[in-house]
């Protein structure tokens, strides 16, 4: 199939409806995960509680659940008949079959690549430096923003664009909880399992720009750790880390 | 300690061998490979439940039977399917062995408080129905543009794969309606209200089963097709609530 062809058939309006959605809703999805999950992973970091393996556990769930069952649960409490649905459709919020639903699909099973990584990333700065800090004056939001953060943004980046990666991918869960419908709820993914009957050479389209996205993400995530393991250098007065090399 | 837990595994072992070798004792008729659509699930898991089935929208498994699916069987939902098939050489001459009716269904709540098929048009409903390439969903076309309801296509907030994706998402109560076979609707009757669709607007639900070609097994699967279309086939096919197969068949 030429190339030509390819590029043409990324141009039907399913193929582009479906970029379009799988664009917002991944997006939300990632501000999500990144403005919860930075603050919840330093907490969990930082903390020695018994209540952590308890957090830890349950925030890794999604990633060893099989999409299918995700997509249960997500019915079961977001559904109109779920725990919880109900009570939000009283507050004037419907979720059933809007991007909502799509957003909730991919934040479910995206978020644990993201928290396991920030937690890993947060765990492993030298505890003298937050504490140094400390001893100077600053106060906990100014370690966490002045401190933390640089030291483990590295980490952080690694685990953001692995998240992303399998955001992008969700499938199962979503055509559970959020239906399928070509500009509303329609992800890439979901596009391809339509198209497969319809259309190959979209399928094989859009297919293929996901090859292409997912390995720019891995090449990136790559690219992330080695400049982090360069990067202690950069802190002279980081014991730990600097006799690498 | 050591001793103890290789004792273990091997006793593992070895009951993994007795199962193994417990199933693999020839059986005297290898279980039949049969492509059906998903409407057939009910019936035939209770025809013969021996044989291996997979159930989905009739275009989906067309389209694995396109690309090598190992099949004996295929009994789809719609002429169409097998039609295309047939002309493909991809399977012996089908014939059609039952036809169904469609209906819509709500959740026994019925949150949007529908009572027959005109009030999609009035009231604000969340609507699922198969994609257009699926035959349920190429049907539930038919019935909207023969009631002049083509309006009610706007309503729609998922196009599911196949027609169990459609009732159970109404069964669970997350859609407020979607068309349906009358014999899905009667599976999961204790969950979903039937809203009748009037004779004049049915469409023609004609379903045909094939021999596929490259089926290693055609003297078995021809001799299944025969219980299908005799007085065994038939009657289970009317206690799931299909139709007899219609006299004229185009």
């Amino acid at each position: 199939m030429p190339p030509g062809d390819l590029v043409s058939a990324l141009g039907t309006a399913a193929a582009r409806d479906a970029l379009v959605v799988t664009a917002e809703t991944n997006a939300i999805s990632m501000m999500l995960i990144l403005l919860v999950g930075t603050p919840a992973a330093y907490w969990v970091a930082t903390r020695e509680t018994r209540l952590r393996d308890v957090v830890v556990t349950f925030v890794e769930l999604p990633l060893v659940l099989p999409p299918a069952v995700a997509g249960i649960g997500l019915l079961a409490a977001f559904g109109r008949l779920g725990l919880l649905g109900g009570s939000i459709e009283a507050l004037g919020i419907d979720i059933a079959f809007t991007q909502t639903a799509v957003v909730l699909a991919v934040t479910f099973v995206a978020s644990p690549f993201y928290l396991r990584t920030a937690v890993a990333a947060f765990e492993s700065i030298d505890p003298t430096l937050p504490a140094a800090a400390r001893t100077l004056g600053a106060g906990p939001a100014r370690v966490f923003l002045r401190v933390a953060l640089p030291l483990a943004s590295a980490g952080l980046g690694a685990g953001a664009a692995l998240a992303f990666a399998r955001g992008l991918g969700e499938f199962g869960a979503t055509i559970m909880f959020a239906g399928s419908l070509q500009g509303t709820t329609q992800t890439l993914s979901l596009a391809i399992y339509e198209q497969f009957d319809l259309d190959f050479d979209v399928a094989l389209a859009i297919s293929a720009v996901l090859v292409v996205i997912s390995g720019t993400v891995l090449l990136s995530v790559k690219l992330l750790t080695r400049w982090r393991s360069a990067s202690p250098s950069l802190i002279p007065f980081a014991p730990s880390t600097r006799t690498s090399t | 300690m050591r001793n103890r837990l290789v004792l273990l595994f091997l006793a593992v072992l070895a009951g993994v061998a007795v199962v193994a070798g417990a199933s693999a004792r020839p059986t005297a008729t290898p279980p039949l490979t049969i492509y059906a659509g998903a409407s057939l699930t009910e019936a035939f898991k209770t025809l013969d439940p021996a044989q291996n089935y997979s159930f989905g929208g009739s275009n989906a498994l067309e389209t694995q039977i396109r690309n090598g699916a190992p099949v004996d069987v295929f009994a789809s939902a719609a002429p169409l399917n097998t039609q295309r098939l047939f002309s493909a050489g991809l399977v012996e001459k089908p014939v059609t062995f039952t036809a169904n009716r469609l209906a819509l269904i709500v959740p026994k709540s019925n949150p949007a408080g529908i009572q027959s098929v005109y009030d999609l048009r009035s009231k604000p409903v969340k609507l699922v129905v198969a994609a257009p390439a699926v035959p349920v969903g190429g049907y539930t076309l038919t019935v909207l543009r023969k009631m002049g309801l083509s309006s009610v296509l706007g309503k729609i907030v998922s196009r599911e794969s196949d027609v169990k994706a459609v009732t159970g998402k109404v069964a669970l109560g997350q859609a407020d309606a979607g068309f349906v076979y009358v014999t899905d609707a009667r599976a999961v009757s204790d969950q979903v209200t039937v809203v009748r669709i009037p004779a004049w607007a049915q469409p023609r639900v004609r379903y045909e089963v094939a021999v596929v070609t490259r089926s290693t097994n055609k003297v078995a699967a021809r001799a299944w097709i025969k219980v299908l279309l005799g007085t065994k086939g038939q009657t289970a096919l009317r206690n799931a609530g299909f139709l007899p197969i219609p006299k004229s068949t185009s």
